[in-house]
């Protein structure tokens, strides 16, 4: 029955192979994507509102509202994305190539960082950098006695650094995945004709895993210009602003047609950024290194460096990992932010309420809201890793498998797009669009739906851009021969495809369920009294000055977040015993 | 999906009937005669500015153990947003709305229909025309000048807010950017509209009458001054909090806050004290109002919070007041006394808004504030 569901040869005939496809999932990224930003560009277009457009890029305003943070925002955007390249790439080389000590240690604490979300971490670095100039208490290096200059407590530089923390394990992903699938044979080939480790980087790994090294650049780029907190919480005291925190506060303020119209530049400049790259990949025509044979190369012998190497990564990944965390978890203990490290009581987390203590709020075990939105953050994590990876399996493989053609190129961009759009500015799109009733569909304002049907747009590039990376590198001849032998669409996919690229799917379902867990961006908006989620529960606290509470319930986050990664490691290794070695 | 259903389908069953018995008495209606229909309805949802809702809730809920309040922390920004999306989706999460940020509640929620006023006829009498009209208003909050008492146990280090555009404040006044909190954006705005004011104090502090150097005016002389005086922007009043108020501190700098986080100076170790001497005024006095929505699910219930919101008849307005019975907030009610700890409300100085004057000018200030920026 599924054998003649899609592939029909009758139809073939009429539209060319893959049209029926290419057009049902065109359709469904139109819908999920397009519309919704088609929404907001509608919205600057009404004659009230209009005018935002002169006063943002030609007016008065326009030096601050717009000219000074894009600079600030492409600066991130290059700095960063170039940083998590290289950090992650050479985490991802030293793990998956190289005979490092305690590379799976290595491996395991490179994920680490993408799941502490990035407020987080903002707020760590300025427990431990904040110099004077906000007045209040300083961060524990100051109160050590090493004067901190404002460049390094505030603005670029720790934005910088900060979001590089964050990202370069995206990126880590991302490469290693690429790195773990390079075909063996061509390893191997070079090795017996002589080629040195050096050589066979250059030659061999860094052209197989190109369009993977492009996708973590863009990815990061796009994450580093989007991001809004660590900007926020960092940039203000000196006030540096980027689109996004403009975007924010333009929408904050009910300037939502000044906020729109920034948002719109900003996925216009990032779309532009995010082509160059795809120009860049698409100059290649095959990147298929799983094939029907070949197995797993020794691993490159470090020799001297091994050592070195292990504490360089070390340092880096303890800064990214263990130090936020140190932070977190002692900030859920101490009553007092300005002794982080006495007085520790467990009352965040499992007191009862008492009126004389932090205004009567119980702990979160007690606190009936945290619990409610523990399950529905849970719920909407495994929904849209579900949703997202179904979504992103059928676009990757369509643009994969019938790469010719406006329909896949149209499907990749569009598939993109949300990336460049702020998780705010999607959100406030998303109520423009389904938050109120279209014909005979409901309004879905305040449903779980919405939150899943946002999320799973919003997050769409992940589970594309993953997916494609490994469905590029399932060799087509396996889904040919299976073709000849008569197997259809479905029967291919779900014997062949799926199979092969569990691992890369499984990798975009974790990172999709780790994004929507902590994610605060997009769900600030979306967010409804009746359907709260972990993450803005967490904010709401913190803004409130409960950093306690809020921590508590980062820490939580966390251990969702990395127990999820660990079962889905867990699963990997034994779907595919030929990576052991 | 179902049980949200049946419960909609519920809810909208107990309006109709609700309706249809209340033949518009409902706002007539004392507490008692409230109170079998709000237990009809079971609960009751109440969007609030503060946290302090919390303590709300377990008092209440304690007060009417029939009834379920359910208390949401939202700043009046994003209430008012909120509201916003919630009317365009025609849905009505909130029964009642406690917000402040008024000049922008007024023209964009109470004229547009998505909230409506109510009075408890029980204290009708005992709150001033102005606090009942357009909008309930349950007390008075602040966003002013608060220093820090321990550095400066003589009293406030200034005396006149163009002070803080001095060399000697410079890097040293801090506040939340007032394009991402509505009520500094307030306080901007009547900066402007005080300007008469703020010529006269430029006197009293240079000696010489104000040049306003392209300036259209004093108030917003003084705001560019303040800026280019490497004024500090932080997110939240907490952050300025902790800034101005922590203990131990050398030479804290000052900042605009509100009043009533001095009541957290024990738990959090901080010295605020409000800078109430200072020339023309320390900042703003702002209402706090309390509506409801224009069509609430538990109408009763909802009349029910707000009349417990206002208060009983003991002597400081019992559990319904107690979170806000502090000193730095000023209840409307004529018949509760003013906190002993706090700055008579005749002696404070901070000027009061006048929210549709304040509407009338708070873009064009806002958009001075960012090319400040």
């Amino acid at each position: 029955m599924a054998d003649t569901a899609v592939g029909g040869q009758g139809r073939r005939v009429l539209f060319g192979p893959g049209t029926v496809l290419k057009t049902v999932v065109l359709a469904i990224l139109v819908a999920l994507i397009v519309l919704p930003l088609l929404r907001t560009v509608l919205f600057t277009l009404q004659p009230d509102t209009i005018h935002a457009w002169s006063d943002v890029l030609s007016g008065r305003l326009s030096t601050n509202l717009f000219y000074k943070p894009l600079g600030n925002t492409l600066l991130i955007g290059v700095v960063v994305s170039t940083g998590c390249i290289l950090l992650g790439g050479f985490l991802a080389w030293l793990v998956v190539m190289t005979n490092v000590p305690f590379r799976k240690t290595i491996g395991v604490m490179a994920t680490l960082p993408f799941m502490i979300p990035s407020f987080a971490a903002a707020l760590a670095w300025s427990a431990l950098f904040r110099n004077d100039r906000v007045g209040g208490q300083v961060g524990w290096v100051q109160g050590m006695g090493i004067g901190i200059p404002d460049w390094l407590a505030w603005g670029i530089v720790p934005t910088l650094i900060v979001l590089t923390l964050h990202y370069f394990s995206l990126a880590f992903t991302i490469i290693a995945a690429a790195l773990a699938t390079v075909n063996s044979d061509l390893v191997e080939a070079a090795q017996i004709a002589g080629a040195k480790g050096r050589r066979i980087l250059m030659g061999i790994v860094l052209p197989v895993t190109l369009p993977a090294l492009v996708a973590a650049g863009s990815l990061c780029f796009a994450g580093a210009v989007s991001n809004f907190a660590t900007p926020a919480l960092l940039g203000l005291p000196v006030r540096m602003q980027t689109l996004s925190t403009r975007l924010f506060g333009m929408i904050e303020v009910g300037q939502v047609g000044r906020g729109y119209v920034i948002g719109i530049l900003l996925v216009l400049i990032s779309a532009a950024f995010l082509w160059v790259g795809n120009r860049l990949v698409s100059g290649r025509r095959s990147y298929a290194t799983i094939t029907g044979k070949g197995g797993r190369a020794k691993r490159f012998d470090l020799r001297g460096a091994r050592w070195p190497l292990f504490a360089l990564a070390m340092v880096v990944l303890v800064a990214a990992t263990v130090v936020p965390v140190i932070v977190l978890v002692a900030s859920s203990l101490a009553p007092s932010s300005a002794n982080l490290f006495s007085g520790w009581t467990l009352h965040y987390w499992i007191g009862q309420s008492d009126p004389g203590f932090a205004q009567g709020i119980p702990g979160i075990a007690y606190n009936a809201d945290i619990v409610r939105a523990l399950t529905i953050t849970l719920g909407l994590g495994a929904a849209v890793a579900f949703s997202g990876m179904f979504v992103g399996l059928l676009a990757s493989y369509t643009t994969a498998r019938y790469r010719e053609g406006w329909m896949s190129a149209a499907i990749m961009q569009v598939g993109f797009l949300p990336l460049l759009v702020p998780g705010i500015a999607f959100g406030a799109a998303y109520i423009a669009y389904l938050g109120a009733p279209i014909g005979p569909l409901p309004a879905l304002y305040g449903t779980f739906a919405l939150l899943v049907i946002a999320a799973t747009a919003y997050l769409l590039p992940f589970s594309v851009q993953t997916g494609r990376a490994v469905i590029q590198q399932v060799g087509g001849e396996l889904e040919e021969s299976a073709r000849m032998t008569g197997a259809g669409f479905a029967r291919r996919l779900s014997a062949i495809t799926i199979p092969l690229a569990i691992r890369g799917l499984t990798a975009g379902g974790i990172l999709i369920f780790v994004k929507i867990v902590r994610d605060l961006s997009l769900v600030v908006l979306l967010f409804t009294p009746t359907m709260p989620v972990l993450s803005v529960v967490a904010y709401r606290y913190a803004s409130e000055g409960f950093a306690q509470f809020a921590n508590a319930i980062t820490v939580v986050i966390l251990f969702i977040s990395i127990a999820a990664s660990l079962l889905a490691s867990g699963l990997q290794s034994k779907s595919q015993p030929w990576l052991q070695n | 999906m179902a049980r949200l259903t049946a419960k909609r389908l519920g809810a909208i069953g107990i309006l109709l009937s609700t309706a249809a018995l209340a033949d518009g008495h409902i706002d007539d209606m004392t507490a008692q005669e409230l109170l079998p229909r709000a237990q009809e309805e079971g609960s009751v949802v109440v969007y609030s500015f503060t946290s302090r809702i919390g303590r709300v809730e377990t008092a209440f809920e304690e007060a009417y153990p029939d009834i379920d309040l359910q208390g949401f922390d939202i700043s009046s920004t994003e209430q008012i947003a909120r509201l916003k999306a919630e009317a365009q989706a025609g849905v009505t999460n909130a029964d009642v709305i406690y917000i402040s940020d008024t000049p922008v509640v007024l023209t964009e929620l109470l004229e547009t229909g998505i909230i409506a006023p109510y009075v408890p006829p029980r204290v009708t009498d005992r709150v001033p025309e102005e606090y009942r009209s357009p909008l309930l208003a349950q007390r008075l909050s602040t966003k002013v000048l608060m220093y820090n008492e321990e550095s400066n146990p003589d009293g406030a280090p200034i005396d006149n807010l163009w002070a803080l555009t001095t060399d000697d404040w410079r890097g040293r006044v801090v506040m939340v950017d007032p394009l991402q909190r509505g009520d500094y954006l307030d306080l901007m705005t009547e900066i402007v509209l005080r300007s008469d004011e703020m010529s006269t104090a430029y006197e009293a502090q240079f000696g010489h009458a104000i040049d306003l150097d392209g300036a259209t005016s004093a108030g917003e002389r003084f705001i560019i001054d303040l800026f280019d005086n490497d004024l500090i922007l932080v997110g939240s009043t907490d952050d300025v909090n902790v800034a101005v108020g922590a203990m131990g501190q050398d030479n804290p700098p000052v900042g605009f806050t509100s009043y009533s986080d001095r009541r957290d100076n024990a738990d959090e170790g901080w010295a605020l004290q409000v800078a109430n001497d200072v020339i023309p005024a320390p900042g703003i006095i702002f209402p706090a109002v309390l509506a409801l929505a224009s069509e609430p699910q538990n109408p009763a219930a909802a009349r029910l919070v707000i009349d417990f919101l206002m208060g009983d008849e003991t002597q400081t307005g019992g559990p319904g007041l107690a979170p806000f019975y502090v000193a730095g907030d000023y209840v409307t009610r004529t018949d509760i006394p003013p906190h002993p700890d706090a700055v008579p409300l005749d002696d404070f100085t901070a000027w009061r808004i006048a929210p549709t004057e304040t509407a009338k000018i708070r873009a064009d200030i806002g958009d001075l504030v960012l090319t400040l920026q």
